[in-house]
């Protein structure tokens, strides 16, 4: 066994009640373990003491004064009294001050009911004010940023906000401004508050001055229904508590004690949730007729797709095909692989984007094992825009003394002082590896095989290895071990019938006329597949394409047949993290689904009995999902070869042009196809059409920060295309990379091609930039 | 008359801005003794065994303050506090414009005394004057071999940075003060850590007043001993009285410490005729007031506690029977008020009430029921401060709505109810 560290104990008395509490503990967090609250304000248990609020004032005998219990370490046979006469004057008499200023506006204020300063003042106030002077006015309703409004009178200063955006986030926007009664919350720069984590801040702040835009005079407290779940925006798989009322989802909020989340959650995750009760969901199946949609009945649906695969596999059942898993649950991946499988079908993916590869192998790593990581490695797109709370991990770490290696790096580095390197090759990573660094994280974007492999394959000998893959896709890895791949059945078995084709070559097939079936349940690879054309010759080539979908997607639109799906919220099942976490998705209680709308799984039922296909039974699909999922596949490395697919039909310079740039396509939280344009309240967050290159190229190219730019594309088989776009220019960014925002619907990175070469013309100069 | 010349040597008689006249004087002999013939533990003993106290407000001893740094080998930094606002205070605003080499030595003392190869000086925004003299100061200083690389030959570097501050009186708290010197927001900050572990930029910090540290020179110069006979038990040896208001010769007086308080009013020419005295505020702004019947208070560090107040930075402001309370306290209230830095509730929220409440009374807006929320709201907030600031409201109100209630009384509002 281990040597377990051990821990010094000191004694301490607090109300009366005498126990143990490792050295160093706070008085703060002793009193918790006696179920004794101390209120704070400022304090945070992971942010540590502020001293600022001065309310968790405590009575510590041999102390003539009261102390604040946040900062105050217990010591050997401390006395504390946190109820006793002295203590409690002490703290009435600052709770008096939080309201001589402060506005009582609590019949109007989103925080009423769980506010922590109506709460206190009731618990430990006066009761009344001494104060009958005017207050002084403060902004009211402050716009501060695209998710969150300001409302100064509220503040009571903990600066929570601001701590949380210097210690956690690194971003360092929030700051206290003016002095004094006259002191208020903004940031530093005067320009809106604006990054990945923001809405945590209305979650930190104990009061009612920071709300979200999107829960407004939405609802009280106490009239919200919650269900804890878990967000399936990425693949991080947070915990999060959702609220409805009136049957729809009003706010989604932090789960402090996730150790998934680690107690935060991104914009995304929290404020993507508009999406449910928009109009445009799809409510019926729809069915081409002469190039119009119908609206069909669901049983005319189901019987038209399942005669669809029958006659199809009737001729040949390599020209049927299916996609999807990724944003599925485990439950629906598993039924989608097995009744396309027991009816012989072996093509069969989950792959309908950049990645190619979603499970880690052995080495798979814990969340937790970057939090102890002497280096992380980062191989391709870096989470910060994949799997945002990942990201916050990684600058924890970093923080912390981890050496941060970024291999071809895209975005920005992390806005955290600490040790970092950006490289250009696997190589040069291991290279910058700290010296006899034992425990080390690689972060890979699953796109570039070679590259993952390659990497792995240099690690010296003897490193506690921990990797993850973060997919595109929230259940990408779910989906892989469910056994959503040309290759792997379920807990990645060879097979029954044999290995099938992938997506990619499911299209070369489709191109070729030789595809008559494909069934894409929750995927939109039009937008999101690095070659958008491709996937739209093949889909107009196939004759039946099914599409389940909660929006008339780029790829719906190209269905035979659409079929409206239920979105996380609506369903139960699971899923399954970056890290092989097996995750409970539940449905939110008190939301309205959209009359029509069916679970992929409720469709699956129904295509199985329409094909008369047995059902696995429902405790082989518990077993199926826990074991699988959980399960380390034997022999996988990073990049592995069976993940390889057919290369992309790749673009060319034309001769002559020295111009040309690597297109590269890169994430961003808000950007997406359906969510995401269906989120009405979201526009503000939708990243602009934009580019980034190397200051270097901006230079050659004569092009600066807030210009537009044609990006210009020559593809081998097809005409020009061309992206109009803003210019960013980005240190770091390697020489020759042209970094496009891709998933946007009304400019796909992906009409150019897969890592097509481009060229930036048409240079049009931001004039009031220029000025500047 | 006690008045004696130590620091104040020369000023008024000599240009000591002029590195040649300085040294002409005596100037940097202290430095180059040190350097060549102390070690700088022996350094650190003479100011420990001359009993100084800081100059600052706080008293706190220096030789203390100096072993709480560490023996660990990070870079330390002494930081002179030169950010002098305390409302009647004007003695490190003339050493540094009059005696600004004598400040450079003491603090390149203090700095070989700790340790510490770089040297701070913090200077209040408003003393643009006092800025230009001393860069002036340490560009001689540099030119004559007194500042920069391989001092006297020893391979002691010692850098020195000049820094002005933006005008904010919290910076003179000395963790506000590393704050702003790190170009962050002039806030104090949650202690411990205490400077001596992690002061500026993280690294163990000396922060000393300007005082405290020209004080350094005539220590070395004649000795602990010298120092340390003068003054009472525990306050020892000299300090520069800053003594304003109702007396006929304002201005900076230096003394040894245990001069009876009525000494230091003849000192400075006593009252205007036919008045009397009201109040005396010994210890700056923060200090309660003392009064006629205590006038033969030692002026050192234990009386004037022992009295209820305090001696603080050294100012005296002295108040006769012309002086409006309610006025002199809503004054300096709202000074509290304004340089608070607003982090912290008590003081935050606390001060501006005061202020709102004596700005009526001042008007003649009180109401009865004031005069006794004045005296415990400004109790209830003392005590419960992040940093002293908070802490210095109430003594000048509470001593003064003590000892001339009828001033506030007069201001309540009448009731002028119809019959």
């Amino acid at each position: 066994m281990p040597d377990k560290p051990t821990v010094d104990m000191v004694s301490v008395t607090i109300d009366g009640v005498t126990f143990g509490v490792p050295k160093g503990t706070l008085v703060v967090e002793a009193a918790k373990r006696i179920q004794r609250e101390i209120p704070v304000y400022c304090y945070h248990p992971k942010m540590g003491p502020a001293g600022l609020c001065r309310i968790c004032l405590v009575e510590i005998e041999g102390m003539p004064k009261l102390q604040i219990g946040c900062n105050t370490v217990v010591t050997d046979g401390m006395v504390v009294h946190t109820q006793s006469e002295k203590a409690a004057d002490g703290r009435r008499a600052v709770l008096e001050l939080y309201l001589v200023n402060h506005p009582l506006d609590c019949p109007i204020c989103d925080k009423g009911g769980e506010c922590d300063l109506q709460d206190f003042s009731l618990a430990y106030g006066r009761g009344f004010s001494r104060s009958a002077d005017a207050k002084i006015g403060k902004p009211k309703a402050e716009d501060l940023g695209p998710t969150i409004v300001l409302d100064e009178e509220r503040c009571v200063v903990c600066q929570r906000c601001v701590r949380f955006d210097d210690l956690i986030v690194g971003e360092r926007q929030l700051v206290l401004k003016d002095r004094g009664v006259h002191n208020i919350v903004a940031t530093a720069t005067g320009d809106a508050y604006r990054h990945n984590y923001t809405g945590n801040v209305t979650e930190l702040c104990p009061v009612g001055a920071l709300t979200s835009k999107t829960y407004r005079f939405k609802s009280r407290p106490w009239d919200l229904r919650r269900t804890r779940t878990t967000c399936t925006q990425c693949a991080v798989g947070c915990g999060a508590f959702l609220d409805t009322r009136l049957g729809g989802v009003r706010r989604t909020m932090l789960v402090e004690d996730d150790p998934i989340s680690d107690g935060w959650l991104c914009d995304r995750g929290r404020y993507n949730i508009g999406f449910y009760d928009d109009l445009h969901r799809l409510t019926q199946p729809l069915y081409k007729r002469d190039g119009e949609f119908v609206q069909i009945g669901w049983d005319d649906a189901l019987a038209l797709w399942a005669r669809a695969i029958a006659d199809a596999i009737a001729a040949d059942p390599a020209s049927v095909g299916a996609l999807g898993g990724g944003r599925l649950t485990n439950e629906e991946a598993y039924l989608l692989q097995h009744i396309f499988r027991s009816a012989g079908v072996r093509n069969l993916d989950w792959r309908a984007g950049r990645q190619r590869q979603a499970t880690p192998g052995k080495r798979a790593g814990r969340l937790a094992d970057i939090d102890r990581a002497e280096a992380i490695l980062e191989i391709g797109e870096s989470p910060a825009e994949r799997a945002p709370i990942l990201e916050l991990r990684v600058r924890k770490a970093v923080r912390r003394g981890a050496r941060l290696i970024r291999v071809a790096p895209v975005q920005s580095r992390p806005p955290v002082a600490g040790s970092c390197a950006d490289v250009a090759t696997a190589g040069e990573a291991v290279a910058q590896l700290p010296p006899g660094a034992k425990r080390v994280a690689v972060i890979w974007d699953g796109v570039d095989l070679a590259l993952g492999r390659d990497l792995v394959a240099r690690l010296p000998a003897g490193i506690d290895l921990a990797a993850y893959i973060t997919g595109e896709q929230a259940n990408a890895r779910g989906a892989e071990a469910m056994g959503m791949h040309p290759s792997f059945g379920p807990g990645y078995a060879v097979p029954a019938g044999g290995a099938g084709r992938g997506f990619a070559a499911m299209l070369e097939d489709a191109r070729a006329g030789k595809m008559r079936v494909l069934s894409i349940l929750g995927a939109n690879p039009a937008l999101h597949f690095p070659d958008g054309a491709a996937v739209r010759e093949a889909l107009e080539k196939t004759p039946f394409v099914v599409v389940s979908e909660l929006f008339m997607t780029q790829t719906a639109r190209l269905a035979t047949l659409v079929l409206p799906a239920r979105g996380a919220f609506e369903k139960n099942g699971t899923t399954t993290n970056v890290a092989g976490d097996v995750l409970p998705v539940n449905a939110a209680e008190g939301l309205d689904v959209p009359d029509g709308a069916l679970s992929d799984f409720e469709m699956l039922i129904g295509l199985a009995q329409a094909l008369h296909v047995g059902l696995p039974a429902q405790d082989e699909l518990e077993t199926a999902v826990i074991s699988h999922s959980a399960r380390a596949p034997e022999g996988f490395a990073f990049g592995d070869a069976r993940f390889e697919q057919p290369a992309a039909r790749g673009g060319s310079a034309p001769e002559g042009d020295g111009n040309a740039l690597r297109l590269v396509v890169e994430s961003r939280i808000f950007a997406g196809g359906g969510t995401i344009a269906h989120d009405a309240r979201l526009a503000d967050l939708r990243p602009l059409p934009q580019v980034a290159i190397s200051p270097e190229d901006a230079a050659r190219l004569g092009v600066a920060t807030g210009d537009y730019v044609d990006i210009t594309a020559w593809a081998t088989v097809r005409q020009e295309r061309v992206i109009d776009v803003l210019v960013e220019v980005r240190t770091g960014l390697p020489q020759g990379v042209a970094a496009l925002v891709g998933g946007l619907p009304d400019d796909p990175a992906n009409a150019l091609g897969e890592r097509a070469l481009v060229s930036v013309t048409n240079v049009r100069r931001n004039v009031a930039e220029a000025a500047r | 008359m006690p008045v004696v010349k130590v620091l104040t040597e020369g000023i008024g008689e000599a240009n000591l801005r002029d590195i040649a006249i300085y040294e002409e004087r005596g100037g940097y002999v202290q430095l180059r003794r040190a350097f060549e013939e102390m070690s700088q533990r022996e350094v650190l003993d003479l100011c420990d065994a001359s009993g100084l106290r800081g100059r600052g407000g706080a008293g706190f001893p220096t030789g203390r303050k100096w072993s709480f740094l560490p023996g660990n080998d990070k870079p330390r930094y002494l930081v002179c506090n030169c950010d002098e606002a305390e409302p009647g205070t004007f003695k490190d605003h003339m050493l540094i414009e009059e005696t600004p080499h004598l400040v450079l030595e003491g603090m390149l003392l203090g700095a070989y005394g700790i340790g510490s190869h770089h040297a701070f000086i913090y200077i209040r925004g408003e003393f643009k004057r006092g800025y230009e003299i001393f860069s002036e100061t340490v560009r001689q200083a540099r030119a004559a071999g007194y500042v920069g690389k391989n001092l006297f030959g020893t391979g002691y570097d010692l850098e020195v940075t000049v820094h002005r501050g933006a005008g904010a009186y919290i910076c003179g708290e000395e963790t506000a003060l590393l704050n702003s010197l790190e170009g962050k927001r002039g806030e104090p900050r949650l202690k411990p850590p205490f400077p001596a572990v992690a002061g500026l930029y993280g690294m163990p910090t000396v922060v000393n007043n300007v005082e405290t540290l020209a004080y350094l020179v005539p220590i070395l110069k004649r000795g602990s001993q010298w120092f340390a006979s003068v003054g009472t038990e525990r306050s020892k040896g000299y300090k520069i009285v800053s003594i304003s208001g109702h007396v006929r010769k304002p201005g900076n007086y230096e003394v040894p410490l245990g001069t009876p308080v009525r000494e230091l009013l003849e000192i400075a020419g006593g009252l205007r005729p036919g008045r009397t005295l009201a109040a005396i505020q010994p210890g700056g702004g923060s200090s309660a007031c003392i009064f006629e019947e205590q006038l033969d208070l030692p002026y050192d560090y234990e009386s004037l506690a022992k009295a209820g107040s305090m001696l603080g930075s050294g100012a005296v402001v002295v108040m006769d029977d012309t002086t409006d309370f309610v006025k002199a306290a809503y004054n300096l209230v709202r000074f509290y008020a304004h340089e608070s830095c607003g982090q912290c509730t008590p003081c935050r929220e606390g001060g501006h009430w005061l202020a709102t409440v004596l700005e009526r009374f001042v008007q003649g807006r009180g109401l009865q029921s004031d005069i006794e929320m004045l005296h415990k709201v400004s109790a209830e907030i003392t005590g419960l401060n992040l940093c002293p600031l908070g802490d210095s409201i109430e003594p000048f109100l509470a001593s003064v709505l003590k000892r001339f209630p009828e001033q506030f009384e007069a201001r309540v509002l009448k009731e002028t109810v119809p019959a």
